[in-house]
């Protein structure tokens, strides 16, 4: 079985050789010594070097710029890589990936591979820089037709009939929505830059689900929600947490609690905690989500079917959002759930 | 006597938005349509509060900012950071150069502004 494809003379090592050549990825290859042994165009192309370079023992790459960064990655030993990411300077990203080479039981030496991605990068970073700036953008106008209806709702520039304030209202819902969905826009753009959390500080983690609660206390009368809350004989410790986006994970689980709950139906919020982890929950004896839709209820701009025909709100962000921001702090979030029947959201936050 | 405030914004329908606004709640108002201007009124009036927007023409207001707290007849008054920017970068550099507080335009209700300012105010 042995050099099969050469013995068979499908294709002559000097072809090999032009085939490896004209890869897109570079190569590198280091013998069992980590001395380069092979390097083919491409990577000599990244780096501006010819094959005089080979021999070069592996620590002597931090003679040549580019190659530095890639030794730095790859230390003396030569990590196995899976498709790491590596900037190597402002024109150039690649993702590096290194194996070990054997034939049979005997080590030959270290394959790395280094697979160009700076088109990938520069798009994916025009798409960001997009977003970011319309979204901005778009919050100057709607922040005017939000206050100008505060202004007109406030009656201070006189009195409105009933008709009026009602359409008013609607508006000013409408317009709240809009602003809604520009920060999860705005949030979702953040968490793919992989820059999203702010401090973590020690908070009270209680006083931040009762801060959501008390803004819901209204809706929660207005559907007639049989609402309790469910805490632990001892008192909470701090949890360090960026205060901010925990909050808006709560005010998102108990909305859809509220707003998926049947008129009159029940919601149960309950606080616990052990050695190592914090845990919230909320349940509602709302539609549920059916069972084809719950692998996808995290993704991003997905809703269950049956919320999208009942509720025309919703942007399909919250969840993805949250689900986010509580693996960024190390937590876990999850849910069981039954069509028909109600649903019940889980997360637990690190103590330590 | 009522306070003064001074609106440095750009936008003229936030401007007119704030000043109706900050006028129903007894304040006396001051407004400026960039940094310059801001900075000028700023010397020439002493407001007891700036409410300062970011993205303004000319100079920028984290510029406007370092140049209030460099001077020393300025450098006590409190300036409320308004703007649509909201990054944790920008919050935090906005904090840093010592802005009193940070709020996001699409955020706050005009009562809440209105709230925040009588609240650094003391009033």
């Amino acid at each position: 079985m042995k050099n099969d494809i050469f013995s068979k003379k499908i294709i002559s090592p000097e072809k090999a050789l032009i085939v490896i050549d004209n890869l897109n990825d570079g190569l590198m290859v280091f013998d069992e010594k980590k001395k380069l042994c092979f390097i083919n165009l491409s990577a000599q192309r990244m780096f501006g070097v010819n094959r005089e370079i080979l021999g070069i023992d592996i620590e002597e790459m931090t003679n040549y710029p580019g190659l530095k960064e890639i030794f730095f990655l790859l230390g003396k030993e030569i990590k196995e890589l899976d498709k790491k990411e590596l900037e190597i300077n402002k024109d150039m990203v690649l993702e590096v990936t290194s194996l070990s080479l054997f034939k049979e039981e005997e080590k030959l030496g270290y394959l790395v591979i280094l697979h160009d991605i700076t088109r990938e990068k520069t798009i994916e970073k025009m798409k960001t820089d997009f977003v970011s700036l319309s979204a901005h953008q778009l919050r100057t106008p709607l922040s005017a037709i939000n206050w100008a209806l505060d202004t007109l709702l406030k009656e201070r520039l006189g009195k409105l009939n009933d008709v009026q304030k009602k359409m008013l209202e609607q508006a000013k819902e409408s317009n709240q929505r809009m602003l809604i969905l520009v920060k999860d826009l705005l949030d979702v753009v953040k968490i793919e830059e992989g820059k999203y959390l702010g401090k973590l500080v020690p908070s009270d983690f209680l006083k931040i689900v009762q801060d959501v609660i008390k803004d819901y206390q209204e809706e929660i009368r207005k559907k007639e929600i049989q609402f309790e809350i469910q805490l632990p004989s001892k008192k909470l410790p701090k949890v360090k947490v960026d205060p901010e986006k925990i909050s808006s994970v709560v005010q998102n689980l108990i909305d859809n609690a509220i707003r998926y709950n049947l008129r009159g139906g029940i919601m149960v919020i309950s606080l616990n905690f052990d050695q190592n982890n914090l845990f919230f929950s909320v349940s509602d004896s709302g539609i549920g989500i059916p069972k084809e839709d719950q692998k996808n209820i995290f993704s991003k701009f997905f809703r269950a079917s049956n919320a999208s025909k009942l509720e025309t709100e919703g942007n399909g962000l919250g969840l993805f959002v949250s689900k986010n921001i509580i693996e960024a702090h190390g937590g876990k979030i999850w849910f069981e759930s039954e069509e028909g029947r109600g649903t019940t959201f889980y997360f637990s936050l690190p103590l330590k | 006597m009522a306070k003064k405030i001074l609106i440095i914004e750009d936008e003229k329908t936030l401007r007119f938005l704030l000043a109706q606004s900050l006028i129903a709640a007894g304040f006396e108002i001051e407004e400026a349509v960039d940094g310059e201007e801001g900075l000028k009124k700023m010397r020439e009036n002493k407001p007891d509060l700036v409410l300062l927007d970011l993205i303004l023409p000319t100079i920028h207001g984290f510029e406007v900012l370092t140049q209030i707290k460099k001077d020393s007849s300025l450098e006590s008054i409190p300036v409320l950071i308004l703007s649509n920017l909201g990054q944790k970068e920008e919050i935090e550099k906005g904090l840093k150069l010592g802005a009193t507080d940070f709020l996001i335009k699409a955020h706050f209700s005009l009562d809440e502004i209105v709230e925040k300012i009588k609240k650094v105010l003391s009033l």
